[in-house]
């Protein structure tokens, strides 16, 4: 009996967006990472070839951090003392950028210093090749402060800035635009949160192929479900034409994974959770999975072995 | 646009226009057409020029294109006999005149005379004339005034200009009345961080002597930067702006449209011209009006008042004799905030001023009646508030105002009366919004610690608690409160704040009499607001995260489902916040009056629901009706063995004649789906005339939740004498004595209710 | 276009007898209208009435009930192709598989540990759904006896696969009059004989093709021979394959009414060998659209990520996880340590209990019955109001645990201190955070007095 292959005509694309720039393109980047270019729902390959394949990137802090899980801290070994060998690990592990999260404070608790963020950065730039991203501690002051020393001392280099929010976008959206670099729009897990964060970045004058939405979500059993479904729901409004959703998407399936009591704990808990190791990676592993083919164009992990894993998934699902 | 202005601008555009050339043709004859041009520290060459035209000047010899290009944009004066419009050239003839200022001062700098030397001055951090590293920079702020910005800087202060924090800049040109004039002119910019820039002069002495003289200190760390002595180094400010577009709006050299048009919506900056305006100053200022900067005169000058390249008016003049003030600094005072509201700037208040913590977590404090100093309102006194628009002239911004006594002679936990009058203005402020800003009043002043406020209007009651009065909270820190909140959250529209309260009882009467008329007109209008009046609705996508193809369409006669928001709100919301949640829907044609099918609320449903709606009908639950999220006060389902629809709320956990409760029926109602005879509604929506006027109307109505019968008593006696029954509300069921359909169809029978005999629902 | 449930009620026979099981003809027909139940459910309406609702009469993908003797597992009766558009109704079977060649030891041991296995997450237990016993080796006698073996350990519903209807059937003989596994696997080569002991079995029968073309083909034809539960195996593997094919034939069923592909997916994940890429086949095919899925590699750590992502994905969008209220107490909390409130919505109280967790700071957490709201919803809703919190602080016994009676309640609800203060006289009502990121620093600030 011939079926009837039901194909979904689109008339809109997710917009393409180049992390990084070569010597030849004013950075200093070996490679660059380009992501989107979609015109169907992820992997559905009879409708719509997909250009780009999603990116990995792992994400590195620029010193030891001191609330990650023992299991992160085992995997990685001494390159957590210094960002320029973690990310040559990170690079060596598979991935196809790096993320850089700047710390609130030094080891000793005090601020972290422009100088210091700047300098972080600089160890990742000249100990690694692939583009990268660096995101602040996530309040606001802070990551002003610190982001624009960044931005202006990476000029040109198309860096990936971290986080816009509502509440904390202009300085950032202001300093990427006057240095070249492209800026990550952070919303709360909400579709016209994200519309709106992107048509204010957007009525800033940054151009569409330099914004990277960061719808958030949630890790496995911690309202990943609503990450996952905000996730299909932009992804179906960019097909349908809607411009301001159609920005590539990042989201961090490592952060969220690795603040789970699952990943967190080894000790004390019910013993139906099974090895703490394999449990922990499974669940960066499945979170990410599950965020890919939502829509991820961006899956941000934390352990080498998510990496490696998530490639052979991406491989497969790009096999069209 | 003044012919006077015209004809002088133009002439002074010529002037300097001509100087240049023949500045020019000399320093090409003395120092060759290779010399190296350039401003310090900039890789934007000479930024006007380059911004304008595209031209990287480099050196001399690339001027000469430039001011062939300026001087074909010159114009002939206009003649004396003919009016005609004069806009165009006018503007051409800034443009020139802008060019050609920057192609002197790079001649100047060629000549080494700019920086202008300043013998004995230093400047408070300016931009370095050798390299940018050199040095501790210290000889480099000595002896001259700044010039130019340099990168770093306008990288620096160009951040805050985009991202707000810093609301602008002013660029004074000229000399003011007196050296303390200029020092109070100065400060009322610093004071509303408002970058300055200076230059110019009137008869050779400049506002820079002025400051200098004072011991004001001037440069980059003061914001407040010395350019030069002459009008032409105003040309700096404009260079500023030009790289403004140029970095933050990703501008490219050449498009000067986009560049003028960057500025004149985001930048906002302004001209103060002290003192007489001399020909090359109105051609400066033509210059400058390209940028959508306008300019204000301390002095008698014609004015261009109406809008068109700037926001609002182009032109003003305020004469500094004629500003209304005490004393010098009410009148900077003034000027600066005339110079504010002209451009459009808005300037926040960073704290509300009040000797007690303020913030969200007070809000719902209590104070009882043993911690309390006094009340306003309640059982003994009366408090009303008021809330209403005036002109721009009529307020002034940040004004706070006691009418009779304080509460100090009031006996522990006493009452007195008082009344709160808010007068506010603003270019985008109507007076719709008036009642949406009044029911504010209650979060702001509930914010402080130790201050309890309930109620609205001329019932409004407010407590002040034993500790906040002993930390000196008065009567005037409600007005503090009052300035600072609306002009923090309502930016968008209110650009001017005055707050009077009056406890003394004359003017109290007075003022309470005219709220009360204000409440009465408004209520009219509310009543009178009908759909067909109105041109747009609004929509509503708050609860989009929760239903996410529900789409709320609120007109003036169907409130949002959730009892919320209702048409001005929408309206309100849209102007403060105009990428949120409620954005304007253009009616377009009406396609059916009855069920209430226009082009425009249906391209907007299908949109709106990302495609899973076609079609919605206003007033019909019977065909395609409105979807719902959740958040629904009452649902509305239809009956079709009485010929009728029950209406069962939030609150009534009963089973209804449908068979289901409200929980049940909430899973059939909700989630964005179009489900016809059931539809989710605000429970003001019953009552309006539009109340599913295509199925029959308020009469549909068999069965109602005593709750909603009890709560909106005499709304429903309206609405029933409205549909020529006076008795319907007893001829409808209610859970009391109907929770099936068997008993239902008793009752109406019984009563005699209307929807038996009417026309079939289906 | 499809009917609208008034144009349904007006076929119906409007008596509201509720045979069907719902309280009235128009809630029915609404049901209908949402492809949420079959016309079948009323036994009295009328042969032209059915013709009319032919196109509304039955869910687009079929529910397949698969029963041991005590349990089963429903699957099917999908409506949407993304959870946001409705909801995905029945939670996909996780089956884990065993071989008749594995050690009788090795199988006894892997089956008791699946069959024990229970996990807790947000108060509810989960587990897995039945096993699949596979003949590996195509002996009838060893297929038997392997099915013997799982009963033994098992009473849960099961999957069993032979190459033949002969060996199958030694396997189906081995279990009670009442039960109906899913049987399999059905292909092109033996479907009339499998076809034939599912139609006597009564049971659901796993019907593989190599193209949609041949499955389409199959199902139509086993359907001829009086069988209508099935369960499709596109016999695809890997990610894109399974990808692709699955979201087809969502989608004609969905969009196209296509009934010869418009039964439950079952996915075999395990073909991949490695036990990772198993684990993240296995989860792609419960997001998209699987209703059974057979793993072969049972591990605690591998399982219990696999059903909480079921669970998540399986919620009624519309209708949150819940957390069942209570009072929590976070890193061993004495009397004298502060006592926080929050409402049960799983995610408000995740994001509250992880923060303060992860600061390691101790605290009592109230967590009130807020009917699964978040904090700002549910008080707007007045669901979490002055009085329900007190309500709730009482009923948890809170005072009897805690020496200080003090209460810090979410800065988005400031507004109900007063009338806290009124309900809890006793206690001092502290604002807190709006934010739950925000509490490790105001629990480390302000309530270090």
């Amino acid at each position: 009996m011939p079926v009837e292959i039901l194909k979904e005509t689109w008339t809109g694309a997710v917009q393409i967006v180049t992390l990084g720039a070569t010597p030849a393109e004013g950075g200093t980047r070996g490679r660059t990472v380009t992501v989107g270019g979609e015109r169907t729902l992820p992997f559905l390959h009879f409708e719509a070839p997909m250009p780009h394949r999603p990116a990995l990137a792992v994400e590195i802090k620029d010193r030891r951090p001191d609330d990650w899980s023992p299991v992160l801290l085992r995997a990685w070994g001494d390159v957590v003392d210094d960002p320029g060998a973690w990310a040559q690990a990170a690079a060596a592990a598979g991935a196809d950028l790096i993320l850089l999260a700047l710390s609130l404070t030094d080891a000793d608790g005090r601020p972290t210093t422009p100088a210091a963020a700047v300098a972080a950065v600089r160890k990742v730039l000249s100990a690694c090749s692939l583009p990268l991203a660096v995101f602040g501690p996530g309040q606001a002051d802070a990551d002003n402060e610190l982001l624009v020393a960044v931005a202006e001392a990476t000029k040109g280099e198309r860096l990936l800035l971290g986080i816009c929010e509502d509440k904390n976008y202009r300085t950032i959206v202001a300093t990427a635009l006057a240095n070249g670099h492209l800026v990550n729009a952070r919303t709360p897990m909400d579709v016209n949160l994200a519309k709106q964060l992107n048509i204010l970045i957007t009525d800033m004058g940054m151009p569409l192929d330099r914004i990277i939405m960061d719808p958030t979500t949630g890790a496995v059993g911690y309202g990943f479900e609503y990450g996952y479904s905000v996730m299909e729901r932009l992804r179906l409004a960019a097909l349908q034409g809607d411009r301001m959703t159609q920005l590539p998407m990042l989201v961090t399936p490592g952060f969220e994974a690795w603040k789970t009591k699952e990943a967190k704990v080894g000790n004390g808990v019910p013993a139906a959770w099974g090895d703490w190791e394999a449990r922990a990676i499974n669940w960066e592993t499945l979170t990410a999975l599950g965020l890919l083919e939502a829509g991820a164009d961006i899956l941000v992990l934390r352990h080498p072995e998510s990496v490696r894993r998530l490639r052979l998934a991406i491989e497969g699902l790009m096999k069209g | 646009m003044s012919r006077y202005i015209a004809t002088r601008a133009i002439r002074g555009a010529n002037a300097l226009v001509t100087e240049a050339e023949y500045m020019l043709a000399k320093a090409l004859a003395e120092k060759g057409p290779d010399t190296p041009v350039a401003f310090p520290n900039t890789a934007y060459y000479l930024p006007v020029i380059y911004g304008m035209t595209g031209i990287a000047v480099q050196k001399l010899g690339d001027l000469k294109p430039v001011l062939r290009h300026a001087r074909s944009l010159l114009h002939p004066l206009p003649a004396p006999r003919h009016w005609t419009p004069y806009l165009g050239e006018t503007l051409d003839c800034g443009m020139a005149t802008l060019l050609a200022a920057e192609a002197i001062e790079a001649i100047r700098f060629v000549y080494g005379l700019q920086p202008e030397p300043m013998p004995g001055f230093r400047l408070a951090g300016g931009t370095a004339f050798t390299s940018p590293d050199a040095g501790d920079g210290r000889e480099a702020t000595d002896g001259h005034l700044n010039g130019p910005i340099d990168d770093i800087q306008l990288r620096s202060w160009g951040i805050q200009l985009v991202d707000g924090r810093m609301p602008g800049f002013a660029a004074i040109v000229g000399c003011a009345k007196s050296n303390e004039v200029a020092v109070e002119i100065v400060r009322q910019l610093q004071r509303r961080n408002i970058l300055t820039f200076l230059s110019g002069n009137v008869n050779g002495r400049s506002i820079i002597h002025q400051l200098i003289e004072e011991g004001v200190e001037l440069g980059y760390d003061t914001y407040t930067v010395p350019f030069g002595t002459d009008t032409i180094s105003a040309i700096y400010a404009l260079g500023f702006a030009t790289r403004s577009a140029l970095t933050f709006g990703g501008l490219k050299p050449g498009q000067a449209r986009e560049i003028l048009l960057y500025n004149r919506e985001r930048v906002f900056a302004f001209v103060l011209a002290l003192g007489e305006v001399d020909d090359l100053k109105y051609a400066a200022a033509a210059g400058a009006i390209n940028f959508g900067f306008p300019v204000i005169a301390d002095t008698v000058i014609p004015e261009i008042l109406p809008t068109g390249i700037t926001r609002y008016e182009h032109v003003v003049s305020m004469p500094w004799n004629e500003i209304e003030g005490k004393d010098d600094r009410e009148k900077a005072e003034r000027l600066v905030q005339k110079c504010i509201e002209v451009r459009g700037v808005k300037v926040k208040v960073v704290d509300v001023p009040v000797p007690v913590p303020y913030g969200s977590a007070f809000e719902g404090e209590v104070v009882r009646k043993a911690d309390m100093r006094v009340e306003f309102g309640g059982k003994y006194s009366r408090a009303f508030e008021y809330l209403r628009m005036v002109d721009m002239d009529e307020v002034v911004d940040g004004k706070v105002e006691l009418v009779g006594p304080d509460f100090d002679h009031i006996p522990p936990q006493g009452h007195m009366d008082m009344g709160i009058v808010v007068e506010v203005a603003g270019r985008q402020m109507q007076k719709d919004f008036e009642p949406v800003l009044e029911r504010q009043i209650h979060y702001f002043i509930n914010g402080a610690s130790g201050v309890q406020h309930i109620g609205q209007r001329d019932i409004a009651w407010i407590r002040i608690s034993k500790a906040a009065a002993d930390k000196g909270f008065r009567l005037e820190h409600l007005g503090k409160i009052l300035h600072a909140r609306f002009k923090n959250d309502f930016g968008a529209i209110v650009d001017k704040v005055q707050v009077t309260i009056y406890t003394d009882p004359e003017p109290f009467h007075y003022w309470l009499a005219k709220a009360r008329e204000a409440y009465d007109y408004r209520n009219r209008r509310l009543a009178d607001l009908t759909d067909e009046k109105v041109e747009e609705f609004y929509s509503c996508t708050l609860c989009q995260s929760f239903a996410p193809n529900h789409v709320c369409i609120v007109s003036p006669e169907r409130l949002g489902l959730c009892g919320a928001y209702n048409w001005l709100d929408c309206k309100a919301s849209f102007s403060i916040n105009p990428t949120g949640p409620n954005q304007p829907i253009k009616l377009g044609r009406l396609l059916d009056p009855v069920k209430g099918y226009w082009e425009g609320t249906n391209e907007y449903a299908r949109i709106g629901s990302h495609g899973a709606v076609e079609k919605v009908a206003m007033y019909s639950i019977m065909e395609n009706p409105m979807t719902a999220c959740g958040c629904f006060e009452c649902i509305v389902m239809l009956i079709p063995e009485a010929n009728g629809v029950m209406v069962v709320s939030r609150e009534d956990p009963s089973m209804t004649p449908a068979g289901m409760t409200f929980s049940t029926l909430a899973g059939i109602a909700g989630g964005g789906l179009q489900t016809p005879g059931v539809m989710g509604v605000g429970k003001y929506y019953l009552l309006s005339p539009k109340f599913i006027a295509a199925d029959g109307g308020f009469k549909r109505v068999v069965w109602m939740s005593s709750f909603l019968k009890e709560t909106m008593v005499a709304e429903l006696k309206a609405v029933a004498e409205r549909e020529g029954d006076p008795d319907l509300i007893e001829r409808i069921a209610d859970e009391r004595y109907v929770t099936t359909v068997d008993e239902l169809l008793v009752w109406l029978e019984e009563h005699n209710h209307p929807a038996l005999t009417m026309p079939p629902i289906f | 276009m499809a009917l609208t449930g008034i144009q349904i009620y007006k076929l119906l026979p409007q008596t509201n007898c509720k045979d069907c099981g719902f309280p009235t003809c128009l809630a029915f027909a609404m049901k209908l209208a949402a492809k949420q139940v079959e016309l079948s459910a009323c036994p009295h309406v009328s042969e032209s009435a059915k013709a009319q609702l032919a196109e509304s009469a039955a869910p687009p993908v079929r529910l397949v009930t698969v029963r041991s003797d005590g349990a089963e597992v429903k699957v099917g009766n999908e409506v949407v192709l993304f959870r946001h558009e409705k909801t995905f109704y029945n939670r996909p079977g996780l089956i884990v598989r065993v071989g008749d060649d594995l050690a009788p030891s090795a199988l006894e041991a892997k089956v008791a540990a699946a069959d024990a296995y229970r996990v807790t997450y947000v108060g509810i237990d989960l587990g897995i759904d039945g096993f699949a016993v596979e003949s590996v080796k195509g002996d009838p006698a060893a297929f038997a006896a392997a099915v013997q073996a799982v009963r033994r350990h098992s009473r849960k519903p099961l999957v069993l696969t032979a190459p033949s209807a002969s060996v199958l059937g030694a396997g189906l003989e081995m279990l009670g009059a009442g039960e109906t596994p899913l049987l399999g696997v059905a292909t092109a080569d033996n479907w009339r004989d499998m076809a034939g002991l599912a139609q006597k079995a009564k049971s659901p029968l796993i019907v593989r093709g190599n193209t949609l073309d041949e499955l389409a083909t199959l199902t139509g034809q086993i359907k001829d021979m009086g069988v209508e539960d099935m369960v499709l195996d596109p016999a695809v593997r890997d990610f894109a394959g399974h990808l692709t094919l699955s979201t087809l034939i969502r989608r004609l069923a969905l969009k196209k009414n296509f009934r010869p592909l418009g039964y439950p997916l079952i996915a075999f994940p395990a073909a991949a060998g490695d036990p990772a890429v198993e684990l993240m086949l296995a989860a792609q095919a419960i997001l998209k659209y699987a209703g059974f899925v057979v793993i072969d590699h049972f591990a605690p750590e591998a399982v219990y990520p696999l059903l909480v992502l079921r669970q998540n994905i399986y919620t009624d969008p519309q209708k949150p996880i819940q957390v069942q209220p209570g009072l929590y107490e976070i890193n061993n909390p004495k009397p004298e340590d502060p006592v926080l409130v929050t409402t049960n919505f799983s995610i408000t109280y995740f994001s509250v209990a992880n923060e303060v967790e992860g600061s390691g700071l101790p605290a009592w957490l109230v967590v009130a019955d807020a009917e699964g709201m978040s904090v700002l919803t549910a008080w707007a809703a007045g669901k979490f109001d002055a009085e329900r919190i007190a309500k709730d602080v009482k009923r948890f016994g809170v005072a009897d645990r805690v020496s200080r009676r003090r209460l810090v309640i979410p800065g988005h609800v400031a507004v109900l201190s007063g009338e806290l203060e009124g309900e809890l006289p006793d206690w001092e009502i502290r604002v807190g955070p709006r934010e739950a990121v925000d509490l490790p620093r105001y629990m480390r600030e302000a309530l270090m007095n």
